[in-house]
């Protein structure tokens, strides 16, 4: 496997704060990998996803993915980074309600100039189940339903990287398993996926590596499936932190 | 009320360029409004003023002067005129002024006083010896001839020298730039400064109330009754003279009036606009207003404060910027009366505009505040935010066929997304663009009807001759040059038409003057004797149409005639003849012409030609180029409208500006998301862009068909308020291209104007808006 997302010694203060949302972390992702990135409320958690996403800059340190630093682009640079090699699914879904579910879908291979991707689109919504709702307004789907078709729209453009922001946060629990199922099938087909959780049993259930993360910090980094750190282990660690 | 005084400044505060768009679109609408209602409330005051100040005359009648004068006296009895002036003796004198001559009716008279007709002298003394004149005051400055100046008399073989003593504000005559002038001397000194067949008498009368023109014209008719046939030769009304006068102003306050309507309307679309864009945008917080205590009445009074606030700041400063900017018209009327002229406001006025203003834009904003006012806060708090828009999607599927990029697709379905906001914003374009249609037609039609009228690319040089030369000498001379191509001679003769009080001129042409331009607005150029074309006002009032056979008379002789053709010709407000010159000569075989209409050779120079001829004959021959410069009242007319398709339009790029702002808030997490999925700044500027292009198009595809029609109307209106009807050519000022360029070029506006917007929703923040939930 070889290395996909390395954060060297990355900080991030937010604007008035006293304390940073990320205080020197360093991680590596490799290339496959199903990592989950967990920890409580304002652990700093998203900020490392948007980080990684290209969604926001480090205030230091470095971001590479696929050896690209993503300190070094611009604004333009950034959207082409998003739009060629991740995929990111928000807890909220955040699909573009004047568009229909295909049209959502279809959005970032418009915008790569691939004008001609209606197939693939509906063949990634029928991959994911939910072929009947194409032409359906986001407002006449399930919120279950409506995070398969993010999770369409991130695979539109066959991501490198697809991070996921607590994608289960707003649905109830058979789609939240529903989601998470697909997560795993993606990541057995070779996806690598980062995903972002406060749910303790959902990362160990699917992922093969857990990154915990606590005012800003990495605070334990375990492969699971091992002999090293079987997941009860991880659980016991997640429940110290929220604890304190 | 202090709560809601708090909530609405803190809110301004917060929405600052909403108030900026407010406050500018306001103080433009409203700067153009009291501009032309200052205007409206002094435009007929002025010459009313001077003309009772001044004891003007109701009606001034010339007599040939083989009239005996005391029957002249009489005819103020006759008429039962409380005040009369004259008879005055009086001649056509031409003079030589440096290098220019002129010709000029001037009257004998005592002295600038009198009962009717009072001269009001503004620089200088009346004349006291016989070398003296004294000119009015337009004139003199129109031509730039200063108290002192020496006139050489041409039109007499002694050519005496008289000296420029006065200058004079006369009330019975228009401005030396629309009317001829007349000129004064001592009576003794008029006898040796008049030509042969040139004297004649001039009475002046004033009654005790001002005239009908119906009443004016019975006293005329009665004139001619009452004295030899011929005798009387002319005459002129203050009817005339007042429309005259007035005509300028009353344009331009009909032009301002009119598009002052439009900007508050463009003003109110926009008011309304960004009313309901802000209720869109803060449903969350009109919920928790209400469930923290706002009375649906109190939360109306939050929204009508954040508008009323920044629109009476534009009316604090527009009211007074519009009253201030109306004082040059008002002091170029003062001016051309001798009027004193003092600025000019009204406080009652002002605050009737101030409440008009007002009432406007809170109305504009009553419906979406009302809105707020009676939403329901559980359900807007549950909600969060106010309900979607129209999906869009026929015209994101029509952009996609076209195969548009897909941010521009995106942004055309936008577009529309909410239609009310839409169409308020359409309207505001609509107005813009039909004003800049307007602007860019109204003054080519009036430079083709000054071309017209002038003769302009027709004739190159004008020769005028004194009658101490004959006309074939003139001819001679003309005819010599190599560079003359054609030469038509023109004369000018008043002439008794049934119906018409007034006498009317009529001007002859010998020799091919169907090439001298005129517009003909119906019927055919007069081809042979008895064939006249006349304007549409003295077609009117002498109950005249095409084909129709009538009989007039010239001092005293009758002269059939038959109208052939209908006429543009804003002289004497449509009241004239054009015919030919065997039409005259027939029953005044002696008539020689006043002047020639010369057009040159291809490639032959104009200055030269002006040059040669002049040296030929130097005194007798006043010869200069055409003159076909547009008249200072049109210049006035064609600034204002530019003035005003500005200002207009400005108010419409803030209407594009405002809907694109509500429109990219309001959507600031989907632009977010579309950042988030690969969107980059420069295709989120081409989204919103799309957006505006979309709405300017459509509103430019129907605003240039309004446009064209308001341009028609407003050219009716000024036609027929100068006694004519508008001839085709003066519509037909728009090429097809430029009828196409206009809506691409309000696209490439909008564009522009959507640039900010653009920029601001490039630059959102992805995570700030995506975690703001």
């Amino acid at each position: 496997m070889s290395e996909l997302v390395r954060l060297t010694d990355v900080t991030k203060v937010y604007q008035g704060g006293i304390t940073g949302a990320l205080n020197g972390v360093s991680l590596s992702v490799e290339q496959g990998e199903f990592t989950a990135v967990m920890g409580p409320s304002g652990s700093g958690k998203s900020t490392l996803l948007n980080l990684i996403a290209g969604l926001d800059r480090p205030t230091s340190g470095s971001v590479l993915v696929r050896a690209m630093d993503l300190g070094r682009l611009g604004e333009s640079g950034l959207a082409r980074f998003r739009r060629d090699h991740v995929g990111f699914v928000f807890q909220f879904f955040h699909l573009l309600p004047n568009l229909t579910a295909l049209e959502n879908v279809l959005i970032p291979a418009q915008l790569k100039g691939r004008e001609r991707a209606d197939a693939r689109g509906r063949k990634l919504l029928e991959t994911l189940g939910i072929p009947e709702v194409a032409d359906r307004y986001p407002a006449k789907l399930s919120g279950g339903q409506q995070q398969r078709v993010a999770i369409a729209r991130a695979l539109i453009n066959n991501p490198t990287l697809l991070l996921a922001d607590e994608p289960t946060g707003a649905l109830d629990t058979h789609s939240g398993d529903q989601v998470m199922d697909l997560l795993a099938r993606l990541h057995r087909d070779g996806q690598t996926i980062l995903l972002v959780t406060h749910d303790a049993k959902l990362a160990t259930r699917h992922a093969s590596r857990v990154v915990s993360v606590m005012d800003g910090k990495i605070v334990d980094d375990a492969l699971l499936d091992t002999t090293e750190r079987p997941a009860a282990d991880v659980v016991r660690v997640r429940g110290e932190e929220s604890s304190r | 009320m202090t709560a809601i005084l708090v909530k609405a400044i803190t809110d301004l505060k917060r929405r600052r360029i909403q108030a900026t768009v407010i406050f500018v679109t306001t103080l433009l609408a409203v700067g153009t409004g009291t501009m032309a209602l200052t205007l409206l409330s002094q435009a007929h005051d002025p010459y009313q003023t001077a003309f009772e100040a001044q004891q003007g005359a109701h009606l001034q009648v010339a007599f040939d002067s083989g009239t005996d004068p005391r029957a002249i006296a009489g005819t103020a009895q006759l008429l039962g005129a409380t005040a009369s002036g004259g008879p005055y003796s009086a001649t056509s004198l031409e003079f030589e002024a440096g290098s220019r001559k002129f010709s000029m009716d001037t009257f004998g008279r005592a002295d600038p006083g009198g009962p009717v007709e009072q001269l009001r002298i503004t620089s200088g003394r009346w004349p006291s010896s016989n070398d003296e004149i004294a000119l009015t005051r337009s004139f003199s400055e129109l031509n730039n001839i200063p108290i002192g100046q020496k006139l050489k008399v041409v039109s007499v073989a002694q050519e005496p020298v008289l000296t420029v003593v006065a200058q004079v504000v006369d009330i019975d005559e228009g401005s030396a730039d629309l009317s001829s002038q007349h000129a004064w001397m001592l009576s003794s000194a008029i006898p040796a400064v008049t030509a042969k067949n040139s004297a004649f008498y001039l009475m002046t009368y004033r009654f005790a109330t001002d005239p009908s023109s119906a009443q004016l014209q019975a006293d005329v008719d009665r004139l001619r009754s009452a004295l030899p046939r011929g005798s009387v030769t002319g005459s002129i009304n203050y009817i005339l003279i007042r429309n005259v006068f007035n005509i300028t102003n009353q344009i331009v306050t009909s032009v301002l009036v009119a598009f002052s309507v439009f900007a508050l309307a463009a003003t109110a679309a926009i008011v309304a606009n960004l009313v309901t864009g802000i209720v869109l945008a803060g449903y969350r917080e009109i919920g928790i207003m209400k469930a923290v205590g706002f009375t649906p009445l109190q939360v109306v009074a939050v929204f009508e404060l954040q508008i009323l606030i920044p629109a009476a700041a534009a009316c604090l400063v527009g009211i007074p910027a519009g009253t201030l900017a109306s004082q040059p018209l008002l002091a170029n009327s003062s001016h051309a009366l001798g009027l004193a002229y003092t600025p000019t406001f009204s406080v009652g006025l002002d605050l009737v505009t101030l409440a008009g203003a007002l009432l406007v834009v809170a109305l504009a904003a009553l419906v979406p505040a009302f809105r707020a006012g009676l939403l329901k806060p559980v359900v807007v708090i549950a909600n969060a935010s106010a309900p979607r828009g129209q999906s869009g999607r026929g015209l994101r599927r029509f952009a996609a066929r076209l195969r548009l990029p897909r941010p521009v697709v995106i942004g055309v379905g936008d577009a529309f997304a909410r239609p009310a906001r839409a169409v308020l914003t359409l309207v505001a374009i609509l107005l813009g663009v039909a004003t800049i249609t307007v602007a860019l037609g109204l003054p080519r039609s009036f430079t083709a009807i000054n071309n017209s009228e002038t003769n302009a690319g027709n004739v190159d040089v004008v020769v005028h001759k004194s009658p101490a030369l004959s006309d074939a000498d003139a001819l001679a001379i003309i005819n010599a040059q190599p560079g003359t191509a054609r030469v038509v001679a023109e004369t000018g003769e008043n002439f008794t038409v049934p119906g018409i009080g007034d006498p009317v001129n009529a001007r002859i042409f010998r020799g091919d003057s169907s090439h001298l331009g005129y517009m003909v607005v119906a019927g055919r150029w007069f081809s042979g004797p008895g064939e006249v074309l006349a304007p549409k006002a003295l077609l009117q009032d002498a109950h005249l149409k095409i084909g129709d056979h009538f009989n007039a008379s010239v001092r005293g002789s009758a002269v059939p005639l038959v109208v052939v053709g209908e006429i543009y010709d804003i002289n004497n407000l449509g009241h004239s003849l054009f015919m030919d010159w065997a039409t005259l000569s027939a029953v005044e075989p002696d008539v020689t012409p006043d002047g020639y209409l010369i057009t040159l050779s291809p490639g032959a120079s104009v200055n030269a030609y002006v040059q040669h001829v002049s040296a030929a004959q130097l005194d007798l021959l006043d010869v200069q180029p055409n003159n076909t410069s547009i008249v200072a009242p049109v210049k006035i007319i064609d600034t204002v409208l530019l003035i005003l398709a500005i200002v207009i339009a400005l108010i419409g790029v803030g209407g594009i500006f405002n809907t694109l702002l509500l429109n990219t808030r309001e959507r600031v997490r989907d632009t977010a998301t579309l950042k988030a999925v690969g969107m980059s700044p420069r295709q989120v500027v081409a989204m919103v862009a799309a957006a505006a292009g979309l709405i300017a198009l459509v509103g430019g595809i129907v605003a240039v068909p309004v446009g064209v029609g308001l341009h028609r109307y407003l050219l009716d209106l000024i036609s027929v308020s100068a006694g004519n009807d508008t001839p085709p050519a003066a519509y037909a000022v728009f090429g097809p291209l430029e009828l196409v360029a206009i809506p691409v070029i309000g696209v490439l506006v909008a564009v522009a104007a959507a640039l900010i917007p653009g920029r601001w929703a490039a630059r959102t923040n992805v995570v700030e808006a995506l975690h703001a939930e």
